[in-house]
């Protein structure tokens, strides 16, 4: 059957996400700036928070999952569109080397593959995922993530071990 | 055919595709065996450097797996080392069949760091080079479609078009392909003066010809029809559950559009529809594809009309410097969603840069839908999910 | 010099003779038959195709056949040698042997078989044979999709092709090609493509399967499977392939003209060449084979569930039924008919 999507005018629904949400979980930070939504919340309920988004606000479209590498820390984002006009924008704080989170992709499928690729570059690992692989650099006899802020870029470090 | 007649057909015609995957214990008892067939990264069809790893019973997809990475050259990596201007040359070469667009999420994203005001002219050219780029990659990946189904002439004809917007484009930024045009507040250089009669003259042919040259030879032709309808199916739930966005998501009936949901630049100023179509198969996504190609053209003449007089380029220092903060920019790529998000840490050089690019997300399709059609159906699916190397690669 | 030419039309020099034309008539076409795909395409491609190599590159074919001589040979390794040479070799030589019936002028036709449309029914067949060899001897998966595809096709299309040729040996009485040539003799309301037009589609498309062209072009098909049972050949032996791809394309051409267009009989009694009709048969026979360039670069391809519902499902019915038609007719009407 058919999907349906909020009203087009996003007057008022801003603020109703984030009441749905506040009322629901422990946020550390939120806030509402024109139509985007911002919630700071630990990564243990991250998913709990996705699946409110999903079931209760019916928040359809997770857009992207960004890592950031602070050196100390790895922030995720997670940005959620509900396709008329308000995004709502999860971020949480990985402390560690070895940065563990649950998986989204029981609540939003296509995170299957951003998760895969946030594996593949920083070495997030996402607990559950059905399919932890690398999508973009070679699968076996490479134990780098490019994108870490360690990894320097010289022919010599990304050929190791293939050669 | 009525669109319900067109759409209740499509219904019947995919429901076969699940019936013929042969049940594996069946297939077991009498000692059949699947081929495991490489459609390799060298192939015709491929979209660009793909490698599919079909298990197929026959001629029959039983099981795909998408190998990509074969074009990946780490751009967010590099755009942590160049400075904020030199990254929009980087972005050109994401999508490379989309490249105003790209260039437009990624300016979008650091003008929302700076929070500069770009010169209402700016805008509007932003849009109508947007626009042109539009019609650019919508009339190859028509042609695609059509070249890999077996019909060599539509994707010449769908080049020839694309040649003259490429000369409009080398008169506007000196380049066919990689254009750099677009700049951190606003454009590099305004419009030569001749240059918007010239794309009124190119869009107003365009659309007189669009049914003869084009339409005429794809839409009614059996074999086409016989070879799209019913292909590749998916719901609406589905589209939206994989997260595929564009005219792939179109197809199927959920109207979503970036320029219309989340406005930006000067598409607020301009009218257009959203096209959609119920069928959800390949036929409706070159449907889609068709009508925004008209779309294109409408906005190209609004905005030709109401182009606005002043500068091309806001208050912005040479040296971009944004404070520490994030900057997030979306837009409508022919392919669907592309969005930017920069991260900066006050100094020159971006911090992290990340692209979510259509193509990338949307090729999660291949592993849902493959299943159960023909090897030559895989090919057709790839035409409408039209994916770019450079995109899912970056 | 007249001496000379009554020596050797005795058997065997005439056959001899005659075969060696014939045999380079069929290579020479098929060079030819590659410059004019390429020319046409263009020209429906609004381009222009090879100009270079000659006055408006008319020696191409030269230039292609140079090169292809001197390019390698290769095989994969793990392929069985034999069968992969042998598999050319077996595609070629059906379409040459069967243009030793096929009737150019009054008279002038290398074997007058009485059963010359038996003699092409079945060696066609054999081409099929080669298909297989060549994409299950290549020992490539790709390949062997496309003799699998090969194989389907090529023998369901052949029963079409069969039956529409029947109506036409019931109104001439004779499986002789010379005989049914002489039967549509007198103007061309006489040829049997208008009693015969459902036949005559039948046989078109049919034959555009058997020579494996798009809409039918599954077995090679370029763009999934990239050459399909042709992909591991290079060099001489595509060459080999491909000569024999356009040989048969003139074949059924020249068999579609013989069958249904009064083969080398002028359409009106007062442009009658005597010995020089051959220039009759030999239009005819560019047309065809111009139709169906012009189909190759038009259209798309069909899937191969389609083509064999079509060929099972459509072809088939409609040939069959015809060609009851046509026995009533001939029962019914002798006089009329045959």
């Amino acid at each position: 059957m058919g999907v349906t999507l909020p009203q087009s005018d996003p007057q008022g629904r801003p603020e109703h996400y984030l009441e749905g949400f506040r009322n629901r979980h422990g946020l550390e930070e939120s806030g509402v700036e024109g139509n985007v939504v911002t919630l700071v919340v630990n990564p243990n309920i991250v998913p709990a928070v996705l699946a409110t988004a999903r079931e209760c606000l019916q928040i359809m479209h997770l857009s992207y999952i960004t890592v950031v590498d602070r050196v100390g820390s790895f922030e995720l984002t997670y940005e959620l569109l509900d396709l008329r006009g308000v995004s709502v924008r999860v971020k949480t704080a990985i402390e560690g080397e070895e940065p563990v989170i649950d998986t989204v992709t029981g609540i939003y499928p296509t995170a299957n593959w951003h998760e895969r690729e946030a594996y593949d570059m920083f070495g997030v690992a996402f607990k559950g995922h059905p399919d932890m692989r690398r999508v973009y650099m070679w699968q076996d006899h490479f134990d780098h993530h490019p994108l870490l802020k360690s990894f320097e870029i010289s022919t010599k470090r990304t050929f190791e071990g293939l050669r | 055919m009525l669109e319900q007649e067109r759409v209740a057909e499509s219904a019947a015609l995919s429901g076969r595709a699940t019936e013929r995957l042969t049940n594996p214990y069946l297939r077991n008892e009498f000692g059949l065996e699947t081929i495991d067939l490489n459609v390799g990264p060298q192939h015709p069809a491929m979209h660009g450097l793909l490698r599919l790893i079909l298990e197929l019973d026959g001629e029959t997809v039983v099981r795909c797996d998408t190998v990509m990475g074969y074009l990946h050259r780490c751009q967010e990596k590099i755009a942590e080392n160049r400075m904020y201007p030199a990254v929009i040359p980087l972005t050109d070469r994401l999508d490379y069949f989309a490249n105003m667009h790209m260039e437009h999420g990624y300016c979008l994203a650091v003008e929302d760091m700076l929070d500069v005001e770009i010169p209402p002219r700016a805008d509007a050219i932003r849009v109508l080079m947007c626009e042109l780029m539009r019609l650019a990659s919508h009339l190859p990946s028509t042609g695609f479609l059509m070249l890999e189904l077996g019909a060599f002439t539509p994707i010449l004809y769908a080049f020839r078009e694309r040649e003259r917007i490429q000369n409009i484009f080398e008169a506007v930024t000196g380049a066919r392909m990689m254009f750099h045009y677009l700049r951190i507040g606003g454009v590099k250089a305004d419009l030569p003066a001749d240059i918007p009669e010239r794309i009124w003259e190119y869009v107003e042919s365009l659309e007189a010809n669009l049914q003869r040259d084009f339409v005429d030879l794809i839409e009614g032709n059996e074999i086409f029809v016989a070879r799209t309808r019913g292909v590749g199916r998916m719901s609406q739930e589905k589209a939206v559950e994989i997260g595929v966005t564009g005219p792939a998501l179109r197809c199927t009936g959920v109207d979503f559009d970036i320029r219309r949901d989340y406005p930006y630049s000067w598409y607020p100023n301009v009218e257009f529809d959203v096209i959609t179509d119920t069928g959800g198969d390949v036929e409706a996504g070159y449907r889609v594809r068709i009508g925004e190609i008209k779309q294109s053209i409408r906005i190209v003449k609004q905005v030709l009309e109401k182009l606005p007089e002043g500068e091309v380029m806001g208050d912005v220092s040479r040296r971009i410097r944004p404070p520490e903060g994030e900057g997030f920019g979306r837009v409508e790529s022919p392919r669907g969603e592309f969005a930017v998000h920069v991260v900066s840490d006050g100094s020159d050089v971006p911090y992290r840069v990340h692209y979510r690019d259509p193509s990338f997300v949307n090729m999660q399709l291949l592993q849902e839908i493959l299943p159960g059609h023909y090897l030559p159906d895989v090919i057709a699916i790839m035409g409408l999910i039209d994916p770019v190397s450079g995109g899912w690669d970056k | 010099m007249g001496t000379v030419i009554e020596y050797l039309n005795q058997e065997p020099w005439r056959f001899l003779v005659s075969f060696a034309a014939v045999l380079f008539l069929t290579l020479n076409l098929a060079a030819i038959l590659t410059m004019s795909e390429r020319k046409v395409a263009a020209y429906i491609q609004g381009r222009y195709g090879p100009n270079r190599v000659g006055p408006r590159g008319l020696l191409q074919p030269l230039a292609d056949v140079f090169k292809l001589f001197t390019k390698e040979n290769l095989s994969p390794s793990r392929a069985d040698r034999w069968v992969f040479l042998a598999a050319p070799i077996a595609m070629f030589i059906p379409a040459a042997a069967i243009w030793l019936v096929v009737p150019f002028a009054p008279g002038a036709v290398v074997a007058d078989l009485n059963i010359a449309l038996l003699f092409f029914i079945s060696i066609t067949s054999i081409g099929a044979l080669g298909v297989i060899m060549a994409g299950y001897g290549s020992r490539s998966n790709f390949a062997l999709l496309g003799a699998l595809r090969g194989a389907g096709q090529l023998i369901s299309y052949e029963v079409p092709l069969i039956l529409s040729m029947l109506g036409v040996a019931v109104l001439a009485g004779s499986l002789s090609l010379v005989d049914i040539v002489a039967a549509q003799d007198g103007g061309f309301w006489n040829w049997y493509f208008l009693p015969q037009f459902p036949m005559l589609i039948a046989f078109y498309v049919a034959g555009i399967a058997e020579i494996k062209r798009i809409p039918f072009d599954l077995p090679e098909g370029e763009s999934e499977i990239v050459g399909g049972f042709m992909v591991e050949y290079s060099g001489m032996t595509w060459a080999l392939i491909q000569a024999s791809e356009f040989a048969l394309m003139g074949l059924i051409s020249a068999i579609g003209a013989t069958l249904f267009f009064g083969g080398w009989q002028p359409p009106f009694e007062f442009l009658d060449f005597g010995n020089f009709n051959w220039i009759w048969f030999g239009l005819k026979a560019a047309l065809i084979m111009f139709s169906f360039l012009w189909i190759r670069w038009t259209l798309p391809r069909l899937r191969m569930d389609q083509l064999m519902d079509f060929g099972w499902k459509i072809l088939v019915p409609l040939t069959i039924f015809w060609l009851f038609i046509t026995a009533g007719a001939v029962l019914a009407f002798p006089s009329v008919f045959g």
